[in-house]
């Protein structure tokens, strides 16, 4: 059909193991369905997510990074994803002032039951992505 | 077995050629030459390609740029480190390269397997500096016309003019450059090994004549005789004893840069950042006490002796260390000196045979009568 | 705190009146001992000596031209294990001293029995420029400092905004004294019992001084902004990023030199990145080719995300650099970006946490993706195109 769809998004998502991994069993549960070219990239939690897992992929071939935890005040560390959200904010304020398109880091908490939330996050970043384009840096050789 | 090639193209084009000929043919899955980064304005780095395009003459690679941003052996280790490659990947090493990996590889950090080693008799390469000033496009002329007659352009770095270990030992194919004055026209390649020739025997856009010369010819013989005695020269210039080392090593920074580069210090964690270089506060309350004043941070000179210790009977002298250094101290001049003795007390070279055990790994029963007393 | 300092007669010059200064606390053992730049024999660089033998100081400088290393590492070796029993006062520049409290925050030094003694700061000249004529270097300096003159000073000393009294101990002010005097000023309890014990009462006001760094504070910050601003237009997007670093040799030198970055063994040269040739291999198939060693844009933009929020843009990782790359000039552009993104200000103070070890319930919203409606996206309107075509 058109040009777009030519265009398969390379994409991590990355899921605690608790209410991330959580939503996306409960969206297998209700039978929902999300893009195949999401790949899920399970983390303990989010706060135990390095600020370098979430560059490296942007360098060596992912078109965007997805980020998903606890709702906060429900991390299963108590604190972990307020130190993701801090992690992420970092990452995003460098990429932001490098002109690296921050946009392809995206940060949204999912529940455990909220198996819905997941399959339209993975969706809506796979169409937000489609819409960037491949990332530039994907196709460097002299990274 | 054929064992040279000369080919009707000039050097650079008939390198180029062969390896886009090998990348093409599918006779190596990669290829590991310099080339240009960034939007080609100045940057010069090593690449693993794997696009024969890169070889064409548009292309980025530039396997003979006289310019080592970082020494090769070092990155062959790092390509290998965790296993043999599978697959066939050429390599466009200098001598001093070429022998790094040897020393590498017989410390388990590297294997030779499926590497066809290519080299050249070398030129000499210019300083960092002048990468760093993007002025290496302007010097080529110069260093062509040197090298074709057998001579080393004067801006050449003072290691490689002092270095006579310039034909490659262990390369598999070598291709001649030094005091051949046809460059621009013809390129011979000598084929040292079975393997060499294998890979190249039937390529397509190789078409030359066999053949018969020696390498080691007149102009080849000169030049070692010509920077032998620079060497000497150079090695007269190192202020010796501890006021001499307190002099050249006054404004070391302790960077340990020269480490970082250097292919034979391969340690994941150098002893000198490791903890037992970390001291509790008394222990420098008490060198306080004794010597009225201490430098900080400490063991400038102990990590230069240290590591000399480390290295010496390995070091190729291929100047990585002096071009890195913040401080611009004579590195390489020091190393390649102490290096130069402590190889000849163990009759050893570094980089000349695989098989040959580092001498720190091994001994005699009966030996260094000297050292025991 | 500021308000009242102590008038230090100065007809030689700041150098000699601080030296003797120095010499004279050290004799009547209000320090132990002394952590200041020296000359080194060959006069050819600066180093930090710890010293109690007060004939060293001879050859000592309070403000030498050049910074090879760091201060903030020399006090971090000397207490990285524990505070020590003697006094020691060290003598470092403001960015120093704004190191030293930052690594004693990362729990890399102990200021407990140190005192941070720095100096209003006119800059350092690059150590490439100074070592190619150290005599004609210190000239220059000299010169330059008098008149305030930053242009022979690294990049990033001529658009620097905390030029003048961190959070040290004692603070020597030389801007806006009077002709040939400096002013002490006490920036804490410690620094206010060494000015009793040296007798030196606070009965002098500092408003001049305190007007004269304003009014210079205003300069630098606006030359700061207009930097940054040229310098983020050069280095933007992938190619203008790879461009700066297209001549990176992988020394990691600037990781190196770094007061900030103390990890024993750096991640970017851990087993971590160390992988089998299949991987390399394969990226390189990927792309066409693979700059080897690999991964020099991680390991910028991965120190960048690891150090900035602690980064004083001291400058030295550029004078480290040995193809010229202006880092310290991308590394204070992003530390700057960073450290507003969470009011934070590297070396402000001991009492500031850790950006990446505090957190608040309520903040940072705008990093988070809102989520407003059930998504039925692109797909399900393709649906409906595909309908419509039928």
């Amino acid at each position: 059909m058109s040009d777009k769809q030519e265009f398969e998004p390379r994409i991590i998502y990355i899921l605690c193991s608790w209410c991330g991994s959580g939503g996306g069993e409960t969206a297998a549960a209700h039978h929902l369905h999300y893009p195949e070219n999401v790949r899920p990239y399970r983390v303990n939690c989010t706060g135990a997510l390095p600020t370098v897992h979430i560059i490296r992929p942007l360098i060596e071939g992912a078109d965007g990074v997805a980020i998903s935890g606890c709702h906060p005040g429900d991390c299963h560390y108590n604190d972990g994803n307020f130190r993701a959200r801090r992690r992420v904010a970092l990452v995003k304020s460098i990429l932001d002032t490098l002109d690296l398109e921050p946009e392809r880091v995206w940060f949204r908490y999912v529940a455990h039951g909220e198996g819905r939330r997941f399959v339209d996050t993975a969706t809506e970043f796979n169409d937000h992505i489609k819409k960037l384009g491949p990332n530039p840096l994907k196709t460097r050789s002299d990274t | 077995m054929l064992e040279g090639l000369k080919i009707n193209k000039g050097a650079e084009e008939a390198v180029r050629d062969l390896l886009r000929s090998l990348l093409e043919s599918g006779r190596v899955s990669g290829v590991l030459a310099l080339g240009r980064t960034g939007r080609g304005n100045g940057g010069v780095a090593y690449s693993l390609f794997t696009d024969p395009d890169a070889f064409g003459a548009d292309g980025v690679a530039l396997p003979l740029l006289p310019f080592m941003p970082a020494n090769a052996g070092g990155l062959l280790s790092r390509l290998t480190l965790k296993g043999p490659l599978a697959e066939p990947v050429a390599v466009v090493v200098k001598p001093c390269e070429l022998r790094a990996f040897i020393e590498l590889v017989k410390r388990n950090q590297g294997s030779p397997d499926n590497l066809l080693l290519i080299s050249s008799t070398c030129g000499g390469v210019y300083p960092l500096e002048v990468g760093a000033n993007d002025a290496l496009e302007e010097r080529l002329p110069g260093y062509w016309e040197a090298v074709k007659q057998g001579e080393l352009d004067s801006d050449i770095r003072p290691t490689c003019r002092a270095c006579v270990h310039f034909v490659p030992d262990n390369a598999d194919i070598t291709v001649a450059l030094l005091g051949e004055a046809d460059l621009d026209t013809q390129c011979a390649l000598y084929l040292n090994t079975e393997k060499g020739a294998a890979f190249i025997e039937g390529l397509e856009d190789l078409q030359g004549t066999p053949l018969l010369g020696e390498l080691e010819a007149e102009p080849i013989q000169r030049s070692r005789d010509q920077r032998a005695a620079y060497r000497e020269e150079l090695f007269a210039g190192v202020e010796a004893g501890l006021e001499g080392l307190i002099r050249t090593f006054g404004r070391c920074i302790g960077c340990h840069a020269c480490k970082t580069v250097c292919p034979i210090c391969y340690c994941s964690l150098c002893y000198f950042d490791s903890q037992d270089c970390e001291y509790r506060p008394e222990v420098y309350e008490t060198e306080l006490e004794r010597k009225g004043g201490l430098r900080l941070p400490p063991n400038t000179i102990f990590f230069q002796l240290g590591r000399l210790a480390h290295v010496s009977v390995s070091c190729v002298g291929c100047g990585m260390c002096t071009d890195v250094c913040p401080a611009d101290i004579p590195l390489s001049t020091i190393f390649s000196k102490v290096g130069d003795s402590v190889q000849a007390l163990f009759d050893y070279q570094p980089g000349r045979d695989v098989t040959e055990e580092v001498p720190l790994m091994t001994f005699e029963e009966e030996e260094l009568v000297q050292v025991a007393t | 705190m500021n308000n009242k300092g102590a008038i230090l007669p100065a007809e030689d010059g700041v150098e000699s009146a601080v030296i003797g200064w120095l010499k004279e606390a050290l004799s009547k053992k209000v320090f132990d001992a002394l952590l200041i730049p020296v000359e080194v024999p060959a006069g050819d660089s600066f180093a930090y000596l710890l010293l109690r033998n007060p004939a060293l100081l001879e050859n000592a400088s309070p403000l030498p031209p050049v910074m090879p290393v760091q201060g903030a590492k020399a006090i971090s070796r000397l207490t990285m294990r524990g505070n020590g029993s003697k006094r020691v006062a060290a003598i470092v520049r403001p960015c120093e001293a704004r190191a030293a409290i930052e690594l004693t925050k990362l729990e890399q030094a102990h200021l407990d029995n140190l005192w941070l003694i720095t100096v209003d700061c006119p800059g350092v000249l690059p150590l490439s420029d100074y070592l190619e004529d150290p005599v004609a270097g210190a000239a220059r300096f000299a010169e330059a400092s008098q008149r305030w003159d930053r242009a022979p000073m690294r990049p990033v000393c001529q658009i620097c905004h905390h030029f003048s009294m961190p959070a040290s101990d004692l603070h020597i002010g030389t801007l806006g004294s009077a002709e040939g005097t400096v002013f002490v000023i006490p920036g804490s309890p410690k620094g206010e019992r060494v000015m009793e014990n040296l007798g030196m009462p606070l009965d002098a006001a500092l408003d001049d001084w305190a007007a004269r760094v304003k009014e210079m504070e205003e300069v630098q910050r606006e030359r700061r902004r207009q930097a940054h601003t040229d310098l983020k237009a050069g280095i933007a997007g992938p190619d203008g990023l790879l461009d700066v670093f297209s001549s990176c040799i992988n020394c990691h030198n600037c990781q190196r030199v770094c007061p900030v970055c103390y990890c024993r063994q750096c991640y970017f040269e851990s087993a971590a990145l160390k992988l089998p040739p299949e991987n390399y291999l394969a990226r390189a198939g990927r792309k066409g080719a693979l700059r080897f060693p690999p991964d020099t844009l991680l390991f910028h933009i991965g120190r960048a995300s690891h150090m900035v929020l602690s980064c004083v843009s001291c400058g030295t990782c550029e004078d480290a650099c040995p193809m010229s790359i202006p880092v310290a000039q991308v590394f204070s552009l992003l530390a700057d970006r960073a450290q507003e993104t969470f009011g934070y200000v590297a070396g402000r103070s001991l009492e500031d946490p850790l950006p990446l070890v505090a957190y608040e319930m309520d903040e940072l919203h705008q990093v988070e993706q809102p989520y407003v409606e059930t998504y039925h996206g692109l797909q399900i309107a393709d649906c409906e195109q595909e309908v419509q075509d039928a």
